[in-house]
C-alpha cells in the first residue's frame, strides 16, 4: 500500500500548474501548453503502471 | 490491512483531488483513480487466503472444480468492469461507462454458458429426454 504515489501525483500537479501560470504570465504560451502535456504524460505513465499492476493481480487471483 | 487505513486513504485522496481540481482537472481525476487502485489492491492482496478456503470448502462438498473456476472468473469480471465503469462515470463519460457495463454483462454471460448447458442437460435427463 503506497500512499506516496498519491502525494507524488498531487505534487506533480501543483508544480505543473505553477509552471503553467508562470510561463503564461511571461508570454510563452506554447511552452506552457507543452509543460502541461509533459506533466500529464508523466502522471499517465504512473497510472498505467498501477492499472497493469491491479489487473495483473485480479487476473492471477481470479484465474481470468 | 485495517479499515482505518482504507478510510484514511479515501479521505486523503478526496481532499487532494478537490484541491487540485481548480488548477489541473486531469491530474485531479488521475489522483482519484490511483486512490481507488491503492484501496482495491490492498484489499485484493489480503484476501488470497479466502480463495483457498472457498476452494477447500467447495472441494469437500464435492462440487466440480470447473464450476468454482467459472464462479471466480465471473467475480473477477464483475470487479474489473465495475471499476472501469466507476472511473468513466467519475470522468463524466456516461456513454462509455454504459458500454463497458454492457460488455461486462455479455462477457459474464459468455463465461457462464457452460453452467447453463450443464443445468439444462441435468433437467432434460431428469425429464427423461436426452441431449
Amino acid at each position: 500500500m503506497d500512499v506516496d504515489m498519491i502525494f507524488k501525483i498531487a505534487a506533480i500537479g501543483i508544480i505543473v500548474a505553477v509552471l503553467n501560470q508562470l510561463l503564461i504570465r511571461s508570454g510563452r504560451e506554447e511552452q506552457a501548453m507543452l509543460t502541461t502535456l509533459a506533466g500529464l504524460i508523466v502522471v499517465l505513465s504512473m497510472l498505467v503502471t498501477q492499472i497493469s499492476n491491479l489487473f495483473g493481480t485480479i487476473k492471477q487471483l481470479f484465474g481470468l | 490491512m485495517n479499515i482505518l487505513a482504507i478510510c484514511f486513504v479515501g479521505i486523503l485522496t478526496a481532499v487532494l483531488s478537490i484541491s487540485i481540481r481548480r488548477y489541473n482537472s486531469e491530474i485531479a481525476f488521475i489522483i482519484t483513480v490511483i486512490g481507488c487502485i491503492i484501496i482495491f489492491l490492498s484489499v485484493l492482496l489480503n484476501i488470497s487466503s479466502l480463495f483457498e478456503t472457498v476452494r477447500n470448502i467447495l472441494s469437500t462438498a464435492s462440487v466440480e472444480f470447473s464450476y468454482v473456476t467459472i464462479l471466480l472468473k465471473v467475480i473477477g469480471l464483475c470487479f474489473i468492469s465495475e471499476f472501469a465503469v466507476d472511473c468513466c462515470v467519475d470522468a463524466g463519460q456516461r456513454a462509455l461507462a454504459n458500454n463497458i457495463s454492457i460488455a461486462g454483462k455479455v462477457l459474464v454471460l459468455v463465461t457462464a454458458i457452460p453452467l447453463y448447458k450443464d443445468v439444462l442437460s441435468t433437467v432434460l435427463s431428469l425429464a427423461g429426454g436426452g441431449v
